[in-house]
């Protein structure tokens, strides 16, 4: 069982991947909206002279707005004339002297855009003589268009020469504007200036900071908080041991999810003593479990990064609609079954009695599969597969959150791990709930006498009765919520 | 109708500021105790995002963060026009409902003001109905109740909303609230008013450039140009950055003749914000100047930007009606404005709706829907001269003249292209 379960989750992570890791690409197409004017400025610093690759990206309107212009002049004319006009607004003081640019237009492209509509893509090589042999400050200011709307980033790299503790990255974020980042807790970057102070030689291998959008040192907050999860693992750097400890705790925290009330387990508890359940029973439903949970995270994580407009609390309300109806429907199941049973019992008082002496639960499952040889054993499997499919069937929110933040931060694998990791936990607390109530059980009926005996010939249908009422209650809860 | 927009635009988001920042301050109390309190009004937006997203690196599950997170990203996305702002706000709620789905009624106010802001008025009512079931004294669920009512057409609906949030709250987004619906009902003067009031309240630069812009507007509206004139440049002098006091003062210079100054300022607001609404009144104003080629361009630039509207999933056929209009295309017109009709009965449609018909030629239908754009008393130089037109096609010239003058008594400069065609028409008209 357990190796089939295996093979699944393998299965799922990765169909998981290939269908997760496209939306979260195409939806950073156009982040910061249709009017934006974006400008990457990239510095390299050497000895003698300061080069600058500068991307100007225009959204589709400015791209519109431009179109006569570019016309006008030819597509090399106009590349030039932006150049120009950057170069005069991007002002370069090395020890306080301003340095005069030579500037040369490399390349302007239309791309498509939304709508139908194009993009263009600018760029320009700045160059200024600079004396930085000895060591020396570099105040970088972009002016260039800037009433306008955009991401602004500014990066800077030494060659035989280095900035020390530098305020901005050494390498984009953006890939030089082609990608921006659709972090929920990142703002737009809106670096506008810098001050290098710039020593020579080729210096410690410090890169300055990765990203602005994520700063913070990963060990202390690890520490920091103590209401701090899972959730901030998958926005810190990865690392073997980060990823290792991360999938450990997302183990640790489906496990714990699972034991918290409200997650099936009184229905399980009930329906395995209702319908005298076996250890392998236990499996199934949390198995079940498992591969229900972490599909319909997933999917639903899959749903909510490629549909913009779609409401997730709906679709968690309509899932534990679903989920409730599920359960009620098992109840009722059971309970006709029951009453079945019950009716039927009357003519084999002898059978009944001679059950009560073998606390053989295997042998007494045969006897039982002897009465109803092929209906009571699909019925049993069907039951307990509903079970298990009603317990999975609604995403627990912070496993979303897990899966929605590793997305948002390019970590989608990761998060596929993690979910999986969090259906386990929550499969091994389960199992092992009714493993434990299985065992409670036989220790009483093997304990137990005639009065118990009794007892027990009435819990198949309360059982049922109480699977039937949870369902509904819970089914009704969600129906109130979607009202 | 310009103004209508980013009344509900402004409105939506002032609301949310309240909204975030009592969050902001249950949080402040017990996270951020010894924040500075001499940060300046202007970083104190930025500085609430900063915050809130460093709190929720640290705790990824704090719904409360997450809805403040998103209110702050739907007040920058008004103060800086920057529309980027809007699905990670939307981000941010929907994660706070995800975490915490029962009883989230700051989340559920903040959706609902972002589908103010986004058109979407329907689904705006009905989340600001469900966090009044959370919470039924919460201002800020009547704010919005109030914003999606107006805009739907339920005057009667939406007036006793902005009553209940002016006796929850009565402050700045209140006022404000208070004085539009007033405008509505025609009662200009009360409008204003109320408009002082929140004004006097008002403490951002944003929030003093946004009422300083809308008390121009109640001047502009009745022909006041000097006053409109102060008004908007008292704004600009607040908050150099906010783009509406650019189209009010190029409107004012257009009506005083200084064509070239209009110009320019349509030329430099439409280039920092391509806005549709803004484009149509450039190109009027070029068409006016006897610039036709330049007039289309702007038509041409709207059009895409109406189709990158809907491309990201949003319905303008006001927005589509308007320009069909402005591209002589009036059967186009009748059929987005009837679409947008049958989905709110806001007076703006209405008036839209009406004259897209007088210009397919249908004037007998268009002349109960341009009466119905002035039923709640509105007092708009526009609508009366749509109103008055389409009376003269019909040849009931005593209405006709008794309108059109009652459009340029208003605002004798309601529109560069069209006051001289009302003037023109009451002239042929004679005296009576």
């Amino acid at each position: 069982m357990s190796r089939r379960l295996w093979l699944g989750l393998a299965a799922l992570g990765v169909a998981g991947i290939a269908v997760l890791a496209l939306p979260a690409q195409s939806a950073s197409a156009h982040p910061l909206g249709n009017f934006s004017v974006n400008q990457a400025l990239a510095l390299d610093l050497y000895p003698n002279r300061v080069d600058v690759a500068a991307v100007v990206d225009l959204a589709e309107l400015p791209t519109l707005q431009e179109r006569a212009a570019v016309s006008a002049e030819g597509a090399a004319g106009y590349n030039a004339g932006v150049c120009v006009a950057l170069a005069h607004d991007v002002t370069l003081q090395v020890n306080g002297r301003r340095v005069a640019w030579t500037v040369r237009p490399t390349g302007f492209q239309y791309r498509p855009g939304s709508a139908g509509l194009h993009t263009t893509r600018l760029t320009c090589a700045l160059r200024a003589d600079a004396d930085l042999s000895a060591a020396s400050t570099v105040d970088v200011t972009n002016g260039y268009r800037a009433d306008r709307i955009g991401w602004r980033e500014l990066t800077a790299r030494g060659h035989g020469v280095h900035p020390v503790d530098p305020p901005i990255p050494a390498r984009s974020i953006t890939d030089g504007l082609r990608s921006y980042p659709t972090d929920l807790l990142g703002s737009p970057l809106d670096q506008r200036s810098a001050r290098l102070r710039v020593q020579p030689g080729d210096g410690p291998a410090a890169l300055g900071p990765k990203t602005h959008l994520n700063r913070g040192d990963p060990v202390s907050r690890w520490i920091a908080s103590a209401d701090r999860s899972l959730e901030g693992l998958v926005g810190d750097r990865l690392t073997p041991l980060i990823g290792m400890l991360a999938v450990v705790l997302a183990l640790a925290l489906g496990a714990g999810h699972a034991a918290l009330p409200g997650h099936g387990k009184t229905v399980m508890a009930a329906y395995l003593a209702g319908k005298h359940g076996r250890p392998r029973d236990a499996l199934v439903v949390g198995a079940t479990v498992t591969l229900t949970h972490t599909g319909g995270v997933l999917v639903l994580g899959l749903m909510l990064t490629t549909a913009a407009g779609l409401a997730g609390e709906v679709v968690l309300s309509w899932l534990g609609l679903a989920s409730g109806v599920l359960v009620a429907a098992v109840g009722t199941a059971m309970l006709t079954a029951a009453l079945r049973r019950r009716r039927a019992s009357g003519h084999h008082q002898g059978h009944e009695h001679h059950h009560h002496h073998h606390d053989d639960h295997e042998h007494h499952d045969h006897d039982h599969d002897h009465h109803h040889p092929h209906h009571a054993g699909r019925g049993r499997r069907l039951g307990l597969i509903g079970m298990g499919v009603a317990g999975g069937l609604v995403p627990s929110p912070s496993a979303l959150v897990v899966l929605l933040g590793a997305i948002g931060l390019g970590h989608t694998w990761f998060g596929v791990l993690l979910v999986a990791a969090y259906g386990v936990g929550m499969a091994g607390t389960l199992t092992l709930a009714g493993l434990l109530l299985i065992r409670l059980r036989n220790r009483f009926s093997a304990r137990s006498g005639r009065a118990l005996a009794r007892l027990t010939r009435l819990v198949p249908a309360g059982s049922a009765v109480l699977v039937l009422c949870v369902g509904l209650g819970l089914a009704g809860r969600a129906a109130l919520a979607l009202g | 109708m310009v103004r209508r927009r980013i009344v509900i635009v402004g409105l939506g988001a002032l609301l949310l500021t309240g909204a975030g920042s009592v969050v902001g301050l249950r949080h402040g109390s017990d996270h951020v105790a010894a924040a500075p309190a001499a940060a300046t009004p202007v970083d104190r937006a930025a500085d609430s995002i900063a915050r809130a997203q460093q709190r929720l690196r640290d705790v990824p599950g704090d719904y409360d963060s997450w809805a403040a997170l998103g209110g702050a990203y739907l007040e920058r996305a008004r103060v800086t026009a920057d529309p980027t702002y809007y699905p990670k706000a939307e981000g941010a709620l929907r994660r706070s409902l995800i975490i915490h789905r029962d009883g989230n009624a700051t989340a559920l106010i903040g959706l609902g003001a972002l589908a103010n802001a986004r058109h979407d008025f329907a689904t705006a009512r009905d989340l600001a109905r469900s966090a009044l079931r959370i919470d039924s004294y919460s201002a800020d669920a009547y704010g919005v109740l109030a914003d999606a009512q107006t805009q739907l057409g339920n005057a009667a609906a939406a007036t006793p909303a902005v009553q209940h949030m002016l006796d929850l709250r009565p402050g700045l987004a209140a006022y404000a609230r208070a004085s539009y619906d007033l405008e509505l009902h025609g009662r200009l003067t009360d409008a204003e008013s109320l408009m002082r009031r929140a004004l006097d309240a008002a403490v951002d630069p944003a929030d003093i450039a946004f009422c300083r812009y809308q008390l121009g507007e109640l001047d502009w509206q009745t022909g006041r140009l000097e006053a409109a004139s102060a008004e908007y440049a008292a704004g600009r002098a607040a908050d150099p950055s906010y783009l509406p006091l650019l189209e009010g003062q190029a409107k004012v210079a257009a009506a005083l003749g200084r064509t070239g100054e209009a110009l320019a300022g349509y030329a430099d607001l439409t280039a920092r914000y391509p806005a549709p609404m803004y484009l149509l009144e450039y190109a009027d104003l070029l068409r006016a100047a006897g610039q036709p080629a330049r007039a289309d361009d702007q038509l041409a630039l709207a059009d895409a930007a109406l189709r990158l509207f809907a491309a990201n999933g949003g319905t303008d056929d006001l927005g589509t009606a308007q320009l069909a209009l402005a591209q002589n295309r009036p059967a186009d017109a009748v059929r987005a404005a009837r679409h947008e009709w049958s989905r709110r009965h806001f007076v703006d449609v209405a008036d839209v709706l009406g004259w897209a018909l007088h210009e397919a030629g249908s004037d007998a239908q268009a002349l109960p829907d341009a009466r119905r754009a002035s039923a709640l008393g509105a007092r708009n130089a526009g609508y009366l001269f749509h109103l008055g037109m389409i009376e003269l096609s019909l040849g009931k010239k005593a209405d006709a003249r008794r309108d059109l003058s009652a459009a340029l008594a208003l605002n004798p400069h309601f529109s560069p292209r069209y006051a001289p065609v009302a003037q023109a028409a009451l002239d042929r008209l004679g005296a009576p």
